[in-house]
C-alpha cells in the first residue's frame, strides 16, 4: 500500500479525505455526490445504475442524505433528516473485500487489536429499488459504524457479478474519533476565526428542514408531483433514455419520502406507492441494461486492456 | 483401518441464529453420506464459529469393502438360438459390461434362467469418496438465504475463503466452491491472522485454541462465556439475566470470548425494565445485571471478541452506545405516555389486520363483541371488558411496539396505568397475550381471560374463514400456538366453555367481511389436534384422549376431567380387562343393524347373565349421578365392580346364539352395559 497522505483526522472533513485517499488508492474513482434529494448514498447512479449488468466498476464519494421522517428539529444529538453516507462500490465483489474495509478502518486510526470490531448478520432489502443484498453491519465496540452488502438483485435484475457495497455513517465514526456526544459538536474543521463545528454548518438547516418537512410541505403538489415524476419516467423510458428516467425515480422517490413524513399516506397506501416506485425502477434497470448492451458494455473492453 | 477426518469450511461470518443448525446439519449430511457408502465414522465433533463449520469424523474407515457387482441380462431362452448362437440382445448385454459374450454366466433360479455379468470390484477409498461427498452435502444444506459474490457462481450462507479436508496427516485434495482443499486454516481475524497448519486432523481443536486463538466448539465456548458472565455479575454484587437465545447468538458472534462490563447512568433505571432489558439483549447483545432483590443495577456485561490492548476503549465504547439508545427509548416512552393510549386505538382503524378480514380497528370491535360474550358468564363489570378489549391492540401503534414488537401488552399495561385506567384493565390488557411460548402462564383474571379467548378465537375463525389454514411451517398468524393458548386458558382455568359456541359467535362477528360459518367447524377440529398434542406432553396417549373427545368436540374443561380421569383408571386393576370387553362388544354390536332398547328379564337364562344384568341395574343410576356431577373416576370405580360378572359372562354365555329372540336379549345387555361406560368415554378406543 502506498503511503497515505497526511489527513487530519481530529475533524470531519478530515476523516473525508482520509476516506477518499485511501479508497482512492483501492483503485476507486471518487465522485461527488449526486445533486438531487436521496435517502442513502445507495441511489446514486454511481451505485444502483452502476450495479447493473456485467460491466466492472469501483467507486467511492460523499453523498448527503435525505430522510424526512428522521427530523428532530435540531434537537436530537444523534438524529438528523440531512446527514452524510460514505459511499463505495466495488465490482465484481474482491475476495479480500472485508480486509479491504478493515484496512480503511486503520487508516482512519482504528487498531484493530485495541478495538472490538465485528461482522453482524444485517440483510438488506430496498423495496422501492426493486433489491436486496446479505452481508453486516459492522460493529465498532459495540456500535453499528457501517453497513457491509453484496447485492444479489437490483431493479428486479440478478446481479452477475455481484457488486459489494460498503455504506460508512460517517458522522458516528467521527463523533468516536472526536469524543463528543452530539453530531452538531463535531469539528468539521477550522477556519481563521477557529473551529467551524456541524452545528454552525447544519443546525438552522435541521430546524428549518424539519418545520418544512413536518408541518408545511404541500401534500398536494407533492402527490401531483409523484403522478408527474411517475409519467416522465416511463415516458423517457419508451425513449430509452434511462439516466434521465432514473432521476424520475429518484424523485418520486423523494416525493413519497415527504408524504410520508406529513403521514399523508395511509399504511395500505403506502404498499401501492412503494410499488409504483418498485415498477419504476425495474422499467429504468432493464432499459439501462439494453443500452449498455446496446454499446457493448464499453467498461469490460477496458477492464480487459488494462490488465 | 480407520483414522481421523477432518473438514473445515472457512467462511466470511455466518449468520449467527442459523449458525449451530448448519453445523450440525452438514455433520449430519457427511455422516450420513459416508455411513451409505459403509464408512461411517465411529463419532463425529462438530465445530462452529462465526467463521468456520468442521467437523472431526473419529475412526472413519479408509477403505470400502470389495464390492460385488451382479448385472442380470437377458432371459437365456431369448438370448441364444437352437444352434447356440447369441441373440442380438445377449451381445449387445456383453458389449455394455465390457466382456465377451462367454465371460456372461448363466445362471439358473427358482424364477427363471438369465445371463449374468458378475464381477467383484475393489472398494473405493475415504480419499477418492470425500471431495464429492462433502460436495453433495454442502449443496444439498438447507440454507435460508443464499447468496453470490465476486463473478462466482456458487450459491452459499456467505462467501467462502479456505477448505481443509483431511484424513490423518495426509490432505484430501479437492476443490469446491473453486478452492482447493490443503492443511492450513485460519485463527482468529485479528489475534491470529495468518495461516495454522494442521499437523493432523485430531490435533485441530487443540491447534485452533492455543495458536489460532479461537474456540472451536460451539458448545464449549458457550460454556466459557456463561462462566465469564457469571464470575463478572458476582464481583459487581448481581445476578446475570442469562437468556438461552441471548446466549446462543452471543456464542454465535465470537471466537474468543472477553467478557466487557459498562455502566450506564442509574436514572435511565426509571425506564420500564423489559424496556432496559430489550434494549440490552436485542440492540446491543448484553447481558443484564439485578440485585438479589430483582431490581435492575446500572450495569452490562458484553461479549467482546478480542482480548484488547486497551480494555478501557472497548469498555467506554460500549457505554457511548448504550446511552442514546436508553435514551431514544425514553423519547419513546415519553412520546407515547403523551398520545395516549384512545389515540393509538383511533389509529388502529388505518392500519391491515389481513386483507379481506379489515383493519385492527376491525379487529378489535369483533374482540369487544365476543370478550363481552365470553365474560358475561363470569361475575365481573362489563364496561370494564369492553374498555379492556378496546385498548387491547392499542400498543400495537406505540413507538416503542414499533421498536420492540416483544413488548406488545407490557407496554399497553404501562400505558394504561398512565393514564389511570381500573387495575384490572391494565392487567388484561398486557395478559391476553398470555400464553406467550409453551410453558408460559395462563392469564387468571376472568377480562383477560375473555379477551384472550376473543382474540384468539377471531383470530382462528377469520383466517380459517378466508383458506388461510396453516399447514406444515406456513403459519403467519401463529394459529398454532393461538388454538393451544384456547385449550389451555379454558382447561387451566377451569372455564365451562363450549368452543361450538364460542365458535359460532366468533363467526357471527365477521358479518360485515366474510361468511365464517364454515370455519367453525374446521376450527373445532384444529383445536382437537391441539388437545391431542398437549395431553400427549402430558404422557397421555392419543387412545385416551380420542375415547374422551370424540364424542364431545369443543367440550374442553369437561373432556379434560374425563380425560383425566381415564387416565388415572387405566392402573386400576379391572382396566385392561374391561377395554377388552368394551373393545369385543362395540366390534359384536358394531355389525348389528338394530338393537333392542331394553333387556327382557324374561328371556335371560343363563345364571351369568342374569347375574350380569341384576348388578348392572344395581350400579347405573349410581354411575349416571356420578358422572352427572363430574365424579368420572367414582363413576369408572363403580363399573369396575362390575368386572367379574363380565369375565363370567363372557366365559358362560354364547351371545350369537340361533335363537334369535335370546341373541337380541343378549344383544342389548351388552349394549347397556357399553352405554353406562360411555357415560364418561368410549373404552372400546383404548389401546391395550
Amino acid at each position: 500500500m502506498s503511503e497515505l497522505p497526511a489527513t487530519d483526522l481530529s475533524s470531519f472533513q478530515g476523516l473525508i479525505q482520509t476516506l477518499q485517499n485511501y479508497w482512492s488508492d483501492q483503485g476507486c474513482v471518487i465522485l461527488q455526490p449526486l445533486d438531487m434529494e436521496v435517502g442513502a448514498g445507495t441511489f446514486h447512479p454511481a451505485t444502483f445504475i452502476r450495479a447493473i449488468g456485467p460491466e466492472p466498476w469501483r467507486a467511492a464519494y460523499v453523498q448527503p442524505s435525505r430522510r424526512p421522517t428522521d427530523g428532530r428539529y435540531g434537537e436530537n444529538p444523534n438524529r438528523l433528516q440531512h446527514y452524510f453516507q460514505f459511499q463505495v462500490l466495488l465490482k465484481p465483489s474482491p475476495d479480500n473485500f472485508q480486509e479491504l474495509y478493515l484496512g480503511s478502518l486503520e487508516a482512519l486510526g482504528f487498531d484493530t487489536l485495541v478495538h472490538d470490531i465485528r461482522f453482524v448478520e444485517d440483510d438488506w432489502e430496498s423495496p422501492t429499488l426493486g433489491a436486496w443484498g446479505l452481508g453486516w453491519e459492522i460493529w465498532l465496540n459495540g456500535m453499528e459504524v457501517s453497513q457491509f452488502t453484496y447485492f444479489q438483485q437490483i431493479g428486479g435484475l440478478e446481479c452477475q457479478p455481484v457488486s459489494g457495497e460498503i455504506t460508512y455513517g460517517i458522522e458516528r465514526l467521527a463523533m468516536y474519533l472526536q469524543g463528543v456526544d452530539s453530531i452538531f459538536d463535531l469539528v468539521w474543521g477550522r477556519g481563521p476565526q477557529g473551529v467551524v463545528t456541524y452545528g454552525d454548518i447544519y443546525h438552522q438547516n435541521e430546524v428549518e428542514q424539519s418545520t418544512y418537512n413536518f408541518e408545511l410541505a404541500d401534500t398536494d403538489a407533492l402527490f401531483h408531483w409523484f403522478d408527474v415524476c411517475e409519467a416522465q419516467c416511463q415516458l423517457l423510458v419508451e425513449k430509452r433514455l434511462p439516466l434521465p428516467a432514473y432521476e424520475q425515480v429518484m424523485k418520486a422517490s423523494h416525493a413519497f419520502n415527504l408524504l410520508d413524513a406529513r403521514h399523508a399516506i395511509s399504511v395500505t397506501e403506502r404498499q401501492r406507492f412503494i410499488l409504483r416506485v418498485r415498477s419504476l425502477s425495474r422499467s429504468v434497470a432493464e432499459c439501462y441494461y439494453e443500452t449498455r448492451e446496446a454499446l457493448g458494455f464499453p467498461l469490460i473492453k477496458k477492464d480487459v486492456a488494462d490488465e | 483401518m480407520s483414522s481421523d477426518c477432518l473438514i473445515e469450511i472457512g467462511t466470511e461470518e455466518l449468520p449467527p441464529r442459523a449458525l449451530q443448525s448448519l453445523a450440525q446439519n452438514f455433520a449430519s449430511l457427511v455422516t450420513q453420506a459416508l455411513a451409505d457408502h459403509s464408512l461411517a465414522p465411529g463419532s463425529v465433533e462438530v465445530f462452529a464459529t462465526p467463521r468456520r463449520l468442521a467437523m472431526l469424523l473419529r475412526d472413519t474407515p479408509l477403505q470400502q469393502a470389495e464390492q460385488l457387482i451382479e448385472k442380470r441380462g437377458p432371459a437365456l431362452d431369448g438370448a441364444f438360438d437352437a444352434d447356440g448362437n447369441p441373440s442380438r440382445a445377449a451381445l449387445g448385454f456383453a458389449a455394455s459390461c465390457g466382456v465377451d459374450i462367454d465371460k456372461l454366466e448363466r445362471r439358473k433360479t427358482e424364477k427363471g434362467s438369465w445371463l449374468y455379468f458378475c464381477k467383484t470390484q475393489a472398494g473405493r477409498s475415504l480419499q477418492d469418496l470425500l471431495p464429492e461427498l462433502v460436495a453433495a452435502a454442502l449443496t444439498s444444506l438447507p440454507i435460508p438465504k443464499r447468496m453470490r459474490w465476486g463473478d462466482r457462481s456458487e450459491v452459499f450462507v456467505r462467501p467462502v475463503k479456505w477448505l481443509v479436508l483431511m484424513v490423518g496427516s495426509e490432505v484430501v485434495e479437492a476443490e469446491i466452491f473453486g478452492l482447493r482443499s490443503g492443511n492450513r486454516s485460519f485463527g482468529h481475524r485479528f489475534h491470529a491472522p495468518m495461516a495454522l497448519e494442521i499437523p493432523s486432523a485430531s490435533e485441530y481443536e487443540e491447534i485452533l485454541l492455543s495458536q489460532g486463538w479461537v474456540i472451536a466448539s460451539f458448545d464449549q465456548r458457550r460454556d466459557t462465556i456463561r462462566n465469564l458472565v457469571e464470575q463478572d455479575a458476582t464481583r459487581l454484587g448481581g445476578i446475570a439475566k442469562i437468556d438461552d437465545a441471548l446466549l446462543d447468538e452471543v456464542t454465535a458472534l465470537v471466537e474468543y470470548p472477553v467478557s466487557v462490563c459498562g455502566e450506564f447512568d442509574a436514572e435511565f433505571l426509571e425506564l420500564p425494565v423489559e424496556v432496559l432489558v430489550s434494549t440490552m439483549q436485542e440492540n446491543q447483545k448484553y447481558f443484564a445485571l439485578f440485585d438479589g432483590k430483582g431490581e435492575m443495577l446500572p450495569h452490562f456485561i458484553a461479549i467482546s471478541n478480542i482480548d484488547s490492548r486497551k480494555p478501557e476503549m472497548v469498555v467506554s465504547g460500549n457505554e457511548r452506545v448504550i446511552r442514546p439508545r436508553f435514551a431514544d427509548a425514553g423519547f419513546f416512552f415519553a412520546q407515547d405516555q403523551k398520545q395516549g393510549l384512545d389515540l393509538m386505538r383511533i389509529r388502529l382503524d388505518a392500519v391491515v389486520f389481513q386483507d379481506k378480514l379489515g383493519s385492527l380497528g376491525d379487529k378489535t370491535n369483533r374482540i369487544i363483541r365476543l370478550a363481552k360474550y365470553i365474560a358475561s358468564y363470569a361475575d365481573v363489570d362489563q364496561d370494564l371488558v369492553r374498555r379492556a378489549a378496546d385498548l387491547s391492540k392499542a400498543d400495537l401503534m406505540s413507538d416503542m411496539v414499533g421498536e420492540f414488537p416483544k413488548l406488545q401488552g407490557v407496554m399497553g399495561c404501562y400505558y394504561a396505568r398512565h393514564q389511570q385506567e381500573e387495575q384490572s384493565v391494565c392487567d388484561a390488557i398486557e395478559q391476553h397475550y398470555w400464553p406467550r411460548h409453551a410453558g408460559d402462564r395462563v392469564p387468571r383474571d376472568p377480562i383477560a381471560q375473555a379477551v384472550a379467548l376473543a382474540d384468539r378465537l377471531d383470530s382462528l375463525i377469520g383466517i380459517f374463514a378466508i383458506g388461510e389454514k396453516p399447514g406444515g411451517d406456513k403459519d403467519p398468524f401463529a394459529l398454532r400456538r393461538a388454538a393451544l393458548g384456547v385449550l389451555r386458558i379454558i382447561v387451566e382455568n377451569q372455564l365451562t366453555l363450549d368452543l361450538a359456541d364460542l365458535c359460532q359467535v366468533a363467526a357471527d362477528g365477521y358479518f360485515r367481511q366474510v361468511d365464517a360459518k364454515a370455519a367453525i367447524a374446521e376450527v373445532i377440529e384444529y383445536v382437537f389436534d391441539r388437545q391431542r398434542a398437549y395431553y400427549q406432553e402430558q404422557n397421555i396417549g392419543f387412545d385416551v384422549v380420542d375415547a374422551v373427545a370424540y364424542s364431545r368436540p369443543g367440550m374442553l374443561y369437561d373432556c379434560d376431567l374425563r380425560i383425566r380421569a381415564v387416565q388415572e383408571f387405566q392402573s386400576h386393576e379391572a382396566a385392561p380387562a374391561l377395554a377388552a370387553a368394551n373393545k369385543r362388544i362395540s366390534n359384536i354390536l358394531k355389525k348389528q343393524e338394530h338393537v333392542e332398547p331394553d333387556v327382557d328379564t324374561g328371556l335371560l337364562q343363563e345364571k351369568a347373565e342374569k347375574l350380569l344384568f341384576k348388578q348392572l341395574q344395581a350400579l347405573k343410576q349410581g354411575v349416571a349421578k356420578q358422572v352427572s356431577g363430574g365424579a368420572y373416576l367414582k363413576g369408572l370405580e363403580q363399573l369396575a365392580e362390575l368386572r367379574p360378572a363380565v369375565d363370567t359372562f363372557f366365559d358362560e354365555v354364547m351371545v350369537m346364539v340361533d335363537d334369535a329372540a335370546l341373541q337380541n336379549n343378549r344383544l342389548a345387555l351388552l349394549d347397556q352395559l357399553l352405554q353406562s361406560f360411555r357415560l364418561v368415554a368410549d373404552f372400546s378406543r383404548i389401546k391395550s
